[in-house]
């Protein structure tokens, strides 16, 4: 019974991130791939890779838009690496969020990329909390019924 | 090329700066052909080379094929691209090259280079099936391009020694070819999605086209005298 509820708080947190527009059919594409391969656990260790790389990446685009001279040229390798890890996670929202970043480092404005990485930021911590919610719900469903591992 | 009993395991060196993409490409791989990939990954073009520069001359190559990322610091993919097929020009692997941008440009540079293939990333499972084909064990013993027995989607373009033609034409004119049809392949991927937009239109056209001749022909009475005969 609670097994089911959990399931049902799980579904709706999903439903609700593809409707958001957090996530696209690449995530979905990941999630097939774990139910339909028999690799557990398969959608948590790329998500969780992902939040580390991306914490990482905008640790490191904030630092250089801190120095005197910004370098963009690095500031726009950085955001395309992060674009490109969001696209292959299926993070949507991210990944446009990262191309609207990229023109605004083409046109080498200071301001405009601080603004560009609050919001990247941003979308960033909203969809790392809801992986996080994912996660935590599929380990209690596991816990609840251990033959779906 | 490793074979287990009937299964043929083909060796891939994925090179990829991105620790997520090389993760996800590696489950990929092993998920959707469980046991026909066998993945090595490396971070860089440099321990990429390096890799493949351990195997000397005469020596059985321990590598099927190298899909590369192209945006990479220090060495791009289609630098490690053109090192790569320089290092065995008689024997050469196959590579094949990722990019998150879709430029037609990029995917024509790198296939004049001597790419056996282009994706655009993400890579997903579909893509998995022109990786089998891009393989040298394929193109050895499937000279004439044929598949495993699976038909490709329409939208997708294999573009590889192995399935251009029986007595496939000069290089120029291969890569050539090769090239035009990663750029229609790109643009029909993109078109194709308005494919029933387009059908739908065409049907509403003709539907209009007969309702305007039958009341032009019930205006000028023929159509009653037609009734009535």
């Amino acid at each position: 019974m609670a097994a089911a509820a959990l399931r049902e708080q799980l579904n709706a947190l999903l439903s609700s991130m593809f409707s958001q527009g957090l996530v696209d059919e690449q995530f979905q594409q990941l999630q097939m791939l774990q139910d339909e391969g028999g690799t557990p656990g398969f959608v948590a260790e790329v998500v969780t890779l992902f939040c580390d790389d991306a914490e990482r990446i905008i640790a490191e685009i904030a630092t250089l838009l801190e120095q005197p001279i910004v370098n963009f040229d690095k500031v726009d390798a950085y955001v395309h690496q992060l674009k490109g890890s969001s696209a292959s996670v299926g993070a949507q929202k991210v990944k446009f969020t990262c191309m609207q970043f990229r023109q605004l480092c083409q046109e080498k404005s200071r301001d405009g990329c601080l603004m560009a990485l609050a919001v990247v930021r941003n979308d960033f911590y909203d969809l790392r909390n809801k992986f996080q919610t994912m996660l935590q719900l599929e380990q209690q469903i596991l816990a609840y019924d251990p033959k779906q591992q | 090329m490793e074979g287990r009993g009937r299964e043929v395991v083909t060796r891939v060196l994925l090179v990829d700066d991105s620790p997520v993409d090389r993760r996800v490409v590696q489950l990929l791989l092993s998920n959707t052909c469980a046991g026909s990939f066998h993945v090595i990954a490396v971070d860089s073009a440099k321990k990429a080379m390096e890799f493949l520069g351990l195997k000397e001359e005469g020596k059985e190559q321990a590598i099927d094929m190298v899909l590369t990322d192209y945006c990479m610091p220090e060495m791009t993919g289609y630098e490690l691209l053109k090192a790569i097929k320089a290092l065995s020009p008689l024997k050469p692997i196959p590579v094949i090259v990722m990019s998150s941008e879709n430029e037609p440009q990029r995917i024509s540079r790198c296939l004049n280079a001597g790419a056996e293939d282009f994706i655009v990333k993400p890579l997903q499972s579909k893509d998995v099936q022109r990786l089998r084909n891009c393989s040298s064990a394929l193109a050895t013993t499937q000279c004439k391009g044929e598949s495993d027995g699976k038909l490709l989607p329409s939208d997708h373009v294999v573009v590889d020694a192995a399935t251009v033609a029986e007595s496939p034409p000069p290089s120029r004119r291969r890569e050539h070819f090769a090239g035009v049809a990663m750029v229609l392949h790109t643009s029909s991927v993109e078109l194709s999605q308005y494919f029933p937009f387009l059908f739908k239109f065409i049907l509403l056209v003709y539907a209009i086209l007969c309702l305007g001749e039958l009341l032009h022909r019930w205006s000028s009475g023929c159509f009653l005298s037609l009734w009535c005969a």
